[in-house]
């Protein structure tokens, strides 16, 4: 709790607008249904290419969609996508990481190998290559039907999971030897009451920068391949496929089909952007420099 | 540092190795085999057989592998299924249009972001960070392919200042070239210059405050001296930073040409995925991959060379 009166108390304005607008988005992709105007996907070609105004506030498509209601249902997509991908990539990478600096040895080699392998794939080009290959079409799983963003996030969580393995090894290969740890060891705890107990807990506080941030990415990589036509497929409300929509009007008047749907990806990402950066110098203000790229 | 390298490089070769190896067995798991894609619904079993015969498609797995590894390795890409086009020809019209692109977009990268993240440590001063600060978050934040749309619609279609979209190549004249490339790269380097202008502000503000930068102003080096010292230290996350950079651009490039239209290996990877061009697509996320994992190594190697303390730890 005194990390959490000190986060209330250090973070600075960017952190607190991060937050909000973390929040907002989370909060209109979960609500969409009961804030969003109109139906995201009905047509209406009376109403087609409205300019902004009362009726309409961010305008309609050339279907004669709302672009609001498309942006906030659009919202769901990206968030679920940003946040799936790194949730399946902690997971993986946590578990890789813990393992291999608490096995130590050849287990660690392999696995640290592994991680490697995984990180030296280029992540974009290999998810439209790999989506291409096994079509756009829903995933049948038993009696479950499961949208294409389901191989989306799982291609995407699996080649962000070596960061997370990268971080959570370094930490825990310090833990690991120190002597706290060996006390525990003496006294008699199991492997696993040792690393979920002592081990994990101390490598959270990098994980979470590293989540943050790397749901911004996500959320980028969602629009950039829905853009191309392989991730969200219409007519389902996605900000990729709502730009990609957009590239025809580009050579006539309607500015608010290509500016909206961006400005919700770009408000987005910098609100986790912002949130990351607050969380990195709460709990790591000495690695101010340490950058992700994409 | 012989033994370095050789060990780094070979490392790399064995991870592309591997890689390729994952990446061979994807693009066989899609559905359909290419002797069925090439010969249509009506081909009869005898005609795939023969089909796959003639093409080496009956081999064990392993064995194709080798098999176009090696002829990658001489060059030879293979020959389309479907179009029965030579697949390096149709990747060596392509690359270097998004070469170009990436080329241009790298070298704004580093000279504007070096440029920012240098000025941002010797001007420490309030208003200045703030305005860098802001600006990197912006940057980093600002989809690139969006970037790209916004371009046209308000510097192409508004301002006509440049050609909305298309590409001329460098023999259609420089200017004619830059005026199809400036916006594609610009779109592309701006996510970088803001890394890289991080990342050069926080590795030199670091520098500066060390102990020997207050030695030699004691001993009253000038100003330009003790910062050019500085910036040396400051050097080696900064440069490998930028290999990294150049690796993941490849993949930006994609969605960028998409976005201006420009006959790059984006299109040429889109036709083959449309097209089930197994041999193409192969190809080119193979060369992708080989390009990143040619600049991981190169990020890998440049920070130990310019970094002594790293230079034992092999």
């Amino acid at each position: 709790m005194s990390r959490l009166a000190q986060l209330v108390r250090t973070a600075d304005w960017t952190g607190w607008l991060g937050a909000t607008i973390v929040l907002v988005m989370m909060g209109a992709a979960v609500a969409a249904p009961l804030i969003a105007p109109y139906d995201p996907v009905a047509i209406s070609i009376e109403h087609r290419l409205s300019a902004p105004g009362a009726e309409h506030w961010l305008g309609t498509d050339q279907a004669g969609r709302d672009v609001l209601s498309r942006i906030i249902y659009g919202a769901r997509a990206s968030l679920a996508v940003g946040i799936g991908a790194v949730i399946i990539g902690a997971l993986l990478g946590v578990s890789a990481g813990l393992f291999a600096a608490y096995a130590g040895g050849l287990g660690d080699q392999i696995t640290m190998r592994i991680v490697d392998g995984v990180a030296s794939i280029p992540l974009l080009v290999w998810a439209i290559a790999i989506v291409g290959v096994l079509g756009v079409g829903p995933v049948t799983i038993g009696s479950l039907q499961l949208p294409n963003e389901v191989k989306i996030v799982t291609l995407v969580g699996c080649l962000f999971s070596p960061v997370f393995a990268r971080v959570t090894y370094a930490v825990a290969k310090r833990i690991v030897g120190a002597d706290y740890v060996k006390a525990r060891y003496l006294q008699g705890a199991s492997h696993w009451q040792i690393v979920l107990g002592e081990v994990l807990p101390n490598c959270l506080s990098p994980i979470i920068v590293q989540a943050t941030l790397l749901v911004a990415i996500g959320i980028v990589i969602e629009a950039s391949i829905s853009f191309v036509g392989l991730g969200v497929q219409p007519p389902q409300p996605s900000w990729g496929t709502m730009l990609s929509d957009a590239r025809n009007a580009l050579y006539s008047g309607e500015w608010w089909l290509p500016v909206f749907p961006g400005l919700a990806i770009s408000v987005t990402v910098i609100g986790f952007n912002l949130l990351g950066d607050a969380v990195r110098d709460l709990f790591d203000p000495r690695n101010e420099a340490r950058t992700l790229v994409a | 540092m012989f033994r370095l390298l050789a060990g780094r490089f070979l490392a790399s070769l064995g991870t592309l190795f591997f890689v390729g190896l994952v990446l061979f067995a994807l693009t066989r798991a899609g559905p359909g085999s290419p002797a069925r894609i090439v010969l249509g619904a009506d081909a009869t079993s005898d005609q795939i057989a023969q089909f796959e015969q003639a093409n080496g498609l009956d081999r064990p797995f392993l064995e194709q592998y080798v098999v176009w590894l090696c002829d990658v390795l001489r060059g030879d890409l293979g020959k389309s299924f479907v179009t029965g086009r030579d697949v390096a020809g149709e990747i060596a019209d392509a690359l270097p249009v998004t070469l170009s692109i990436v080329l241009f977009a790298f070298a704004i990268a580093l000279v504007v972001g070096l440029g920012i993240g240098i000025s941002a440590a010797l001007r420490p001063g309030r208003l200045f960070a703030s305005v860098t600060r802001l600006g990197v978050v912006l940057g980093l934040s600002i989809p690139a392919f969006w970037l790209g749309i916004v371009l046209i619609r308000f510097v192409a279609v508004d301002l006509r200042w440049l050609p909305p979209g298309g590409y001329a190549p460098l023999s259609a004249g420089l200017t004619a070239h830059l005026q199809t490339i400036a916006m594609p790269a610009i779109s592309l380097a701006v996510y970088y210059i803001a890394v890289l202008a991080r990342m050069t502000a926080a590795s030199l503000q670091d520098a500066l405050r060390g102990d020997y930068v207050r030695t030699a102003r004691a001993m009253g080096l000038s100003s330009p001296r003790i910062v050019a010292y500085a910036l040396l230290n400051a050097l080696p996350p900064v440069v490998n930073l930028a290999a990294l950079s150049f690796g993941y651009m490849f993949g930006w490039a994609l969605i960028i040409e998409q976005v201006f239209n420009i006959p790059g290996l984006s299109r040429a990877l889109l036709n083959a995925i449309s097209q089930r061009d197994f041999l193409l697509l192969q190809g080119i996320v193979f060369l992708f991959t080989a390009i990143f994992v040619i600049a991981n190594l190169g990020a890998d190697l440049v920070n130990r060379v310019l970094d002594p303390r790293q230079r034992s730890a092999a």
